[in-house]
């Protein structure tokens, strides 16, 4: 009897054994088929290098490279440098201590990320223009004005780092929040003082949440044309944009773009060898941190501290855009907008639920394939990020057209039915071209939570016959929520700022707040572009309002 | 969970949404209408779109991006491209065009009469809209009308330190250069291009608004800028523009030789258009006397009809001898501007 019983035991484990195997292959296969499926734009890229760079490739090392070079290695220190002081130090200000205002200033610090850079740019420019809002003050206040002059590359540097150190702030302060309360209650409790525990403790600690929030900040400062261009400094994607429009040669834009990927590639790769270099044990959550109050003195001056980069990236910008949206009001808005409004909300709301759809199948079928060459694989996923929007564009064409172009040939010799393009110039190819740009942008909250959760329940779990996907749900999913909200609200707040594939995509009939300020910013009419930004600001407001209400309550 | 059921039922209503949009496609074709790439997007356009679609039924489908890329797209769509009409702000992307042979050529009484042989393709693949002449604007108490002549004279010596003009990424200047390349020969133009730079009071950055501003700040002390962006500062809401605006003075180049460099904004009929009558329709339209009026008057372009004059703004600036050179040939010589530029160091 007994050992009947145990040979059933021994059999019924071997039979999940062989089970959990034969599931490894699957979700080695699934992985590898959304991974596919994400990066074909870039695949398709990709492959016209093989056709060798255009002929002005040469002309363009010879006399350009070098000034894109230089100029995108100093927006990639400055910036860093820059968005790690303001949004690693605010992060830790509010997590670590109580001051005037602090709830406030709490989603408030994430707001500069709802005002698209370039707005940003042409706001700044108009707030120390001649004859811009600077100069009015010291008029009216009777003073001689002094010119500062910030389009240049010092000034796009702070544009940037101004507007996108929230990736940074956001993903350090979900780890001081969650994950540093026990150590540095004993960190205190040895008595060590408030500063060697921060810098030698929390810093080291936080690094791989830092640097995960600094890889979209950089991935976004190369990938920035708008500003760039009216600042007048050349970058890899001012350069791309040349080669593709003005030497006419997309062939050499693809190889500046590969470059460029390059880059990025090498910036994963040093995140990925970081985070295996500092093994963070405190997986587990951990208890809050209990707030240190202080003399009303530092409690101001940490209020202060905080309001600054608020005041910089989110006030200075949204008041200029005001004073213009007020000049110009009677001219631009109408009724539309409103329309407007609901059209770019649906299409981002839709678009964040595809996106963290995909990201969470990727992350989970990559985790579940339980194969170490399948994980890295699927971190190729995130490179639509690193390219330029109207590249994705192109590359999103490439085998949406051939589909088309196959099935209209299909339709017509077999059933002789003329058809139109089935995913060309509609939501669906829109969509999927958003997916693939901001993958990263969902990836990387989602995968940070992910990490947290400890494998263990999930692995009990799995060996008692329960699925993958129930074990998910019922497990790790209520675990992850935050990181998949956060996730979401993330790109949909990216997909309101996106413009230049949105140009290229977009159905007719459907038109975004993006491409309406756009469309005067472009044409030198800035001032009118105010209205519609506001518009993407008011609708970016009310997600990150609710994105630091569910992070506050994890 | 919830969350995955609101993630399929959205993906679910996505695609039904994509097809009851093909039934309607379907519908549409009953329908007449007129699907237009267009690099323009100013209010003045979406105006006659609008009074267009009231005129004669036919309803405008509009997508608005930047020439190349719409270039591109109807490129790799081919075929089965739904566009009719190509608009652009400059004659050099239709030539574009038309060499890559995305353009067909149209037979219309009404464009060939109205539109002058200068602004239109020889062919007939596309036609002029409107003009922009680029000029010099100059600060009234620092600069003597007489010091100024040509374009050629920006690369004199007496300018050094003096200069504003926007960078070389900008279309309006790589034409300038393409007209410069023609009349004067690549040696030439590099030269030109090499003593430009030099005489540049600044590294090139901002729009063609922003030189006009640092001329009156006294950054420098002439700028090159396009007539139509003058007209949008005198107009601006802003009323510091507008003081910027005032404070200058414009020159027409090279009055007594070939004339001042323009630019047109123009169209030419897809060559796979599948409403190609109402694409011409949709062009005579554009150059008709009362469309004209619109772009002249809450555009500040001047008008191609010479039957319609120009904005009373544009008068007081007095007629001006422009540059008869065909426009296509700027098309041909972008490319080549552009590298002129990077080896002259023009940012």
């Amino acid at each position: 009897m007994k050992q009947a019983g145990n040979n059933s035991d021994i059999f019924s484990i071997k039979s999940r054994l062989r089970r959990v195997k034969r599931d490894t292959n699957r979700w080695s296969i699934f992985t590898l088929a959304i991974v596919l499926f994400i990066t074909l734009p870039v695949i398709a890229i990709a492959v016209k290098l093989l056709e060798g760079p255009g002929e002005t490739w040469w002309h363009l090392v010879d006399n350009l490279l070098l000034d894109y070079i230089g100029n995108s290695f100093f927006l990639i220190v400055a910036c860093s440098l820059l968005v790690l002081i303001t949004g690693v130090g605010t992060a830790w200000l509010v997590a670590r201590f109580e001051f005037p205002f602090r709830k406030q200033l709490e989603w408030l610090l994430i707001l500069p990320l709802a005002i698209p850079s370039y707005i940003v740019a042409y706001a700044y420019a108009g707030v120390f223009d001649y004859g811009g809002s600077l100069n009015l003050i010291f008029r009216f206040l009777d003073l001689e004005f002094i010119r500062i002059d910030i389009m240049n590359k010092f000034g796009l540097a702070y544009v940037l780092s101004i507007s996108l150190f929230p990736y940074v702030y956001v993903s350090s302060r979900a780890f001081f929040l969650n994950q540093a309360g026990n150590l540095l209650e004993a960190s205190t409790m040895l008595g060590v003082g408030e500063f060697k525990s921060f810098f030698k403790l929390m810093l080291p600690l936080a690094r791989p949440a830092i640097i995960a929030g600094l890889i979209l900040v950089l991935m976004e400062v190369l990938n920035d044309y708008g500003a760039a261009q009216y600042f007048g400094v050349n970058t890899f994607t001012t350069g791309i944009f040349r080669a593709w429009f003005s030497l006419e040669e997309p062939e050499t834009a693809v190889y500046l773009s590969a470059l460029l990927i390059f880059i990025v590639f090498a910036l994963i790769l040093i995140e990925k060898w970081q985070r295996k270099s500092i093994q963070v044990t405190g997986n587990k959550a951990s208890r809050h941190i209990h707030r240190k109050t202080g003399t009303k003195l530092m409690q101001n001056l940490k209020f202060i501290l905080v309001l600054i980069p608020v005041i910089l990236g989110f006030f200075i910008p949204v008041a200029q855009l005001t004073y213009w949206a007020f000049l110009t009001a009677e001219k631009v808005f109408d009724l539309d907008f409103i329309l407007l409004s609901l059209q770019s909300f649906g299409i981002a709301l839709i678009t964040s639920l595809v996106t963290v759809l995909f990201a969470t199948l990727l992350i989970y079928f990559a985790k579940w394939s339980n194969t170490s060459g399948i994980k890295s694989l699927s971190k190729f996923g995130v490179l639509g990020y690193a390219i330029p929007g109207a590249v994705v564009a192109i590359g999103v064409m490439i085998p949406t057209l051939a589909f088309d172009k196959w099935f209209i040939g299909v339709m017509d010799s077999v059933f002789e039915v003329k058809t139109g393009f089935l995913f060309n110039g509609t939501l669906v190819a829109l969509v999927y071209a958003y997916s693939v740009r901001f993958m990263a942008v969902a990836h990387n909250p989602i995968e940070s939570t992910a990490l947290k959760v400890s494998n263990s329940i999930p692995d009990s779990s799995k060996m008692l016959g329960v699925g993958n996907f129930k074990t998910f749900f019922k497990i790790e999913f209520p675990l992850i929520k935050t990181g998949i909200l956060s996730a979401m609200i993330l790109v949909f707040i990216d997909v309101l700022k996106e413009l230049p594939l949105t140009l290229i995509l977009k159905p007719f009939h459907i038109n975004t707040l993006a491409v309406k300020a756009f469309e005067y910013a472009s044409d030198e009419m800035v001032m009118e572009a105010a209205i519609p930004s506001l518009f993407i600001i008011f609708t970016a407001t009310i997600p990150v309002i609710f994105l630091n209400k569910l992070l506050i309550k994890d | 969970m919830n969350k995955f059921l609101i993630g399929l039922l959205s993906l679910t209503l996505l695609f039904s949404c994509k097809n009851s949009e093909e039934k309607n496609k379907d519908a549409e074709n009953e329908k007449q209408e007129v699907n237009v790439y267009t690099h323009r997007h100013y209010e003045s356009d979406q105006e006659l779109f609008k009074q267009f679609e009231e005129e004669t039924g036919i309803t405008v489908n509009v997508i608005n991006a930047n020439a190349d890329e719409l270039i591109q797209k109807m490129s790799m769509e081919g075929e089965q491209s739904p566009a009719d009409v190509l608009i652009t702000v400059d004659a050099g992307r239709l030539e574009r065009a038309k060499s890559g042979d995305l353009l067909q050529a149209v037979s219309s009484e009404t464009l060939e009469n109205t539109i002058p042989s200068h602004l239109k393709d020889a062919d007939n693949y596309w036609f002029g809209l409107t003009k922009r002449a680029r000029v010099i604007a100059y600060a009234k108490d620092r600069v003597d009308e007489s010091e100024l002549s040509t374009y050629e004279d920006l690369a004199s010596n007496k300018w050094n330190d003096k200069l504003l003009i926007r960078s070389s990424g900008n279309i309006y200047n790589q034409s300038l250069m393409a007209s410069i390349m023609v009349h004067n020969g690549e040696e030439e133009a590099k030269k030109w291009a090499e003593a430009v730079v030099e005489n540049m009071a600044r590294a090139p950055k901002g729009n063609d608004r922003d030189q006009v501003k640092a001329v009156v700040a006294g950054e420098g002390d002439l700028a090159v800028v396009n007539t139509y962006y003058i007209g949008k500062l005198l107009n601006s809401e802003d009323p510091e523009e507008v003081k910027a605006g005032e404070s200058i003075e414009l020159f027409f180049p090279n009055q007594n030789g070939r004339g001042t460099h323009i630019n047109v904004s123009g169209a030419g009929v897809a060559k796979y258009a599948p409403n190609k009558d109402n694409a011409i329709k949709f062009i005579e339209f554009l150059i008709s006397e009362k469309a004209q009026k619109v772009f002249a008057h809450s555009n500040y372009e001047y008008p191609v009809n010479n039957a319609v004059a120009p904005a009373a703004l544009l008068q007081e600036w007095g007629e001006f001898k422009e540059d008869t050179l065909n426009l296509s040939k700027l098309g041909e010589n972008n490319k080549k501007a552009v590298m002129l530029f990077d080896e002259a160091g023009w940012k």
